[in-house]
């Protein structure tokens, strides 16, 4: 094992996929310098045709994206801020997520959108977004969420490889995340959670950033309550039997997520958690998430996004 | 380039065939065969088949949604039977009876269809850059709508193939309506071909319903393109003979259209004047003619028949179809 962060288990995953599958190149803007760092120093490496710098057109780099994973392409295209996307609506989630459909499977559109997503840098309604639930929503994507530099390294490879479009969304605030990774070379794959914490009354299924918040409350909880951390990984595929495996441990579950609340991550999941695992619930699911507000910067973030006090609020109102 | 008999025939078949699958189209949903809608492509089989019918098979084509692409299928070499049979819902359709009435076929470079308009601009974008990037002199021909320029996606892809140099021909098929949007209201100019010129490509405008006109225009813009020279606009001017879908009304905004202005136009119908060129040349007889009718009848007989007989799709498709393996 070697230590590493979160950014840097991304650019590594990038730099193996661009080693070993020449199809496999990287679009979007200042992906050269790199914004959040996750794509720097590849195109001294790979050169600027396989590091592709675009000027501001995000319709024009998701477009790019599609056309050329449907001619035969392994496209990584950076969105920059996940906000951004939705500026791409018709290429990311009618073109990419329903073209392999659409055409009777004759075509496939293997490609990694990739964006940087969620609050914490108080910087506001347009470039703190999770829009997890949008993707999740729509049929034909699937969607990575790394909370660790392990998992963003695996699950970004195992993205890249996948012959269908896979947004692959990585936690700004988690970007100098410390955590180790193998030397040698390994894949996450989809549809896998992962039990963070071991626990026995209560179940945390968390997502990207308030994985970390969840397991810093279950340690400063553990004299009083044993919390079960599980993070699904991917959304979608998710890994709904390991969380009913773990309800049922329990009987007690909450679901943490950054997106808003309303029709968010922590709907679906709680949801899925009812229809499947009813009868093992000791108390109502509790869900923390993001206020049905857009993401306010400056002091007034921390009001909008969900806290600590919030899971440590949702874990004493099941465990009780 | 100086056409030679037998592909100023194939043109002439090709546009008469195009025709006639139209009709067949009609029919079918006339009669309740065809499930979704269909926005009859005649007056634009000149455009159609002059743009295609000199590609090389690997090339890329998308086809304009007028017509829902027959003139441009049929001369990439598609088989009308996947096309109506789709329109149908039938399991023999090109995308196995679940996209009602789009096409693909990536054998033929024709990697879909799409129901949103101005979306061939990113997408096109895309293939024409993997097409640069397969170094094999590939070209991407592209064709919208009048109204399809006017969406912003336009400006991203326009700007971006001529800044890479892509091996792209954008074809604006002008037939002057958007639904029932003139043109004229909804761009200032009057050739769309003048927005070449703010991305550094050539552009032309050429006369529509001249098959000849459109293939010497898109062949020299093809030329450039396998080049490397980068991108080019070609402009039809064109003419819609029917409403914008069949059973729509047929207004400029909420007055009919004018009837003396669209037979003003079939006077000059790309089928029949091109007809009328041949036979004046030689190249053609009458004789000629009727065979190359009777065949594509007996042509749409079959694929009528094809469609009738086949199966609808087992609901099982679906599920299979949301991934690829
Ligand atoms: C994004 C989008 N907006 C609107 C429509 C509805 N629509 C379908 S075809 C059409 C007219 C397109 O006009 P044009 O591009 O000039 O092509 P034409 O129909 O004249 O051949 C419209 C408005 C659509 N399919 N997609």
């Amino acid at each position: 094992m070697k230590q590493t962060i979160y950014l840097m288990a991304i650019r590594e995953a990038l730099d193996e996929e661009m080693e070993r599958d020449e199809k496999v190149f990287i679009i979007g803007e200042n992906v050269q310098q790199g914004t959040f760092g996750t794509t720097s120093t590849l195109v001294q490496k790979f050169g600027p045709e396989r590091v592709m710098d675009t000027p501001l057109a995000e319709t024009a780099v998701a477009g790019a994206a599609v056309g050329a994973a449907m001619a035969g392409f392994r496209p990584v295209a950076d969105m920059m801020f996940a906000d951004f996307m939705y500026i791409a609506g018709d290429e990311i989630m009618i073109k990419a997520a329903k073209w392999h459909f659409l055409h009777g499977g004759k075509v496939s559109v293997p490609l990694v959108l990739m964006a940087a997503m969620g609050g914490g840098m108080k910087i506001g309604a347009e470039h703190s977004m999770c829009p997890e639930s949008i993707i999740m929503h729509t049929a034909g994507l699937k969607l990575a969420i790394p909370s660790t530099p392990y998992d963003a390294k695996g699950l970004l490879k195992t993205a890249i490889r996948d012959n269908n479009p896979v947004v692959f969304f990585y936690h700004k605030g988690l970007l100098g995340v410390p955590g180790e990774i193998p030397e040698e070379e390994y894949l996450v794959p989809f549809g896998q959670a992962d039990v963070k914490r071991e626990g026995s009354d209560v179940t945390v299924v968390a997502t990207s950033r308030m994985v970390h918040l969840s397991l810093a409350v279950a340690e400063e909880l553990k004299d009083k309550v044993s919390v079960e951390v599980i993070d699904p990984r991917t959304l979608e595929p998710l890994d709904i039997d390991t969380i009913i495996a773990s309800v049922k441990k329990t009987g007690r579950v909450v679901v943490a997520d950054e997106d808003n609340r309303r029709c968010g991550v922590t709907s679906e999941i709680g949801m899925q958690i009812m229809e499947k695992g009813f009868d093992y619930l000791d108390a109502p699911v509790q869900r923390v998430a993001a206020a049905d507000l857009p993401i306010a910067s400056g002091f007034m973030e921390e009001h909008i996004l969900p806290q600590p006090k919030d899971i440590v609020a949702a874990i004493e109102a099941v465990a009780t | 380039m100086e056409l030679k008999k037998e592909q100023l025939i194939n043109l002439y078949t090709l546009m008469v065939r195009t025709r006639k699958l139209d009709e067949l189209t009609i029919k079918g949903l006339q009669e309740g065969k065809v499930l979704a809608f269909y926005h009859s492509g005649q007056g634009s089989e000149a455009l159609a088949v002059g743009a295609i019918a000199f590609l090389r098979p690997d090339d890329y084509a998308w086809g304009h949604h007028r017509g829902h692409g027959i003139g441009y299928l049929l001369a990439k070499g598609a088989d009308g039977k996947e096309f109506l049979a789709e329109h149908y819902g039938k399991a023999t359709g090109s995308c196995l009876g679940v996209s009602g009435f789009h096409y693909a076929d990536p054998e033929l470079g024709v990697l879909g269809a799409a129901g949103t308009i101005g979306s061939v601009f990113p997408i096109s974008l895309g293939w024409g850059l993997a097409a640069k990037k397969n170094k094999r002199q590939q070209v991407m021909v592209s064709v919208f709508g009048d109204g399809g320029s006017n969406r912003g996606t336009l400006h991203e892809a326009f700007n971006l193939s001529s800044v890479w140099k892509l091996p792209i021909v954008w074809i604006c098929d002008n037939n002057g309506m958007a639904q029932f949007m003139p043109i004229k209201d909804a761009y200032a100019r009057e050739d769309i071909a003048d927005l070449a010129a703010g991305y550094d490509m050539p552009g032309v405008v050429v006369d529509g319903m001249d098959v000849l006109a459109v293939q010497e225009a898109v062949q020299a813009a093809v030329a450039r393109a396998r080049a490397g020279d980068g991108p080019s606009l070609v402009e039809a001017k064109t003419i819609r003979y029917r409403s914008h879908s069949e059973g729509s009304p047929d207004v400029v905004h909420n007055q009919p259209r004018s009837e003396e202005k669209i037979e003003a136009w079939k006077k000059r119908d790309p089928i029949e004047s091109f007809k009328a060129k041949l036979l004046e040349q030689g190249m053609l007889t009458e004789a000629d003619v009727d065979k190359i009718n009777q065949e594509a009848d007996a042509e749409m007989a079959e694929i009528e028949k094809f469609c009738t007989d086949s199966p609808p799709p087992d609901v099982s498709v679906l599920e299979k179809l949301l991934y690829a393996e």
